[in-house]
């Protein structure tokens, strides 16, 4: 296995609370999530992952249990709170912070790079068998969790 | 004053809605580059367009190019607003044809500050928002 460099933790958590100010304001902030390292994710209802290519490779994922993936689009579009946002909405709003924290992670590390648009499911996310977990942040937001998650090739560049 | 709000997620453009709408802009909205474009071509020209760079169909700096071989466009004022935040995209973009980035995540302080600084807003508007 050849060594990649990652971005680190702290960095991530700084990335993404600067997203999450962006996109939904200061009055509930983040909070540390307490999860036993390699438990896998247990309330991923929507995930969504954007990859970068060339100077550095890597995955940016982030899943998000569903109350706070609605939560999360109301206030992005600011419905009414009487409204339920759809599916569609749903995913366009999860995809964009995956896009956000991603196009930052990126700024990070060594370039130049080029940024997938992102890909939204509904449901737990998928990993290549090929990549490592580089980095993992687990949080909540009104008490409902999300995990922000970086991957990157186990072997360099052939 | 008219803003073009041209990003392909529906909640970034809502969140731009809000920004621009409160500054007494009226604004429309496209998903992607050629959807802008189109609009222009359909007579919708606006004073400026705030163009995200990764799109399907079109991607925002195409846009700005296809603009800027227009001479019928050269008074719209063009600002990314992207996650594209590596300087050799910022100078490319800048040499382009825009006359502003914006890095997201941005404030709504960042974009005010950026549209009085093109001298799109009303001395009191830039004080106040």
């Amino acid at each position: 296995m050849t060594a990649v460099d990652a971005p680190a933790v702290e960095d991530l958590l700084a990335v993404t609370e600067d997203v999450w100010l962006a996109l939904v304001g200061d009055d509930d902030p983040l909070l540390p999530r307490a999860v036993p390292p390699g438990s896998p994710f247990d309330a991923a209802a929507w995930s969504s992952v954007t990859t970068i290519s060339g100077g550095w490779q890597g995955a940016v994922t982030v899943e998000l249990d569903e109350a706070l993936a609605r939560r999360l689009t109301t206030q992005m579009l600011d419905l009414p709170a009487d409204e339920a946002p759809s599916d569609s909405d749903v995913a366009d709003a999860v995809g964009e912070l995956v896009n956000m924290v991603g196009g930052n992670v990126k700024s990070l590390m060594p370039g130049p790079s080029v940024l997938s648009l992102p890909a939204v499911a509904a449901g737990r996310a998928a990993f290549a068998s090929d990549t490592a977990l580089a980095c993992r942040l687990d949080l909540v937001w009104r008490d409902a969790p999300l995990r922000i998650s970086v991957h990157i090739p186990q072997e360099g560049p052939r | 004053m008219r803003a073009m709000i041209i990003d392909d997620s529906r909640a970034m453009r809502s969140i731009l809605r809000r920004i621009v709408t409160g500054l007494d802009f009226e604004t429309s909205e496209a998903e992607h580059g050629q959807a802008a474009l189109d609009q222009l071509h359909a007579g919708v020209v606006p004073d400026v367009c705030l163009v995200d760079w990764n799109m399907p169909v079109m991607d925002g700096y195409t846009f700005i190019t296809e603009v800027r071989a227009n001479p019928e466009w050269r008074d719209i004022t063009l600002m990314m607003v992207t996650t594209e935040s590596e300087q050799r995209q910022i100078v490319r973009a800048l040499a382009a044809g825009a006359h502003e980035y914006v890095i997201k995540p941005f404030t709504a302080d960042a974009i005010v500050d950026k549209l009085s600084l093109l001298g799109l807003l009303p001395e009191e508007s830039a004080v106040t928002a």
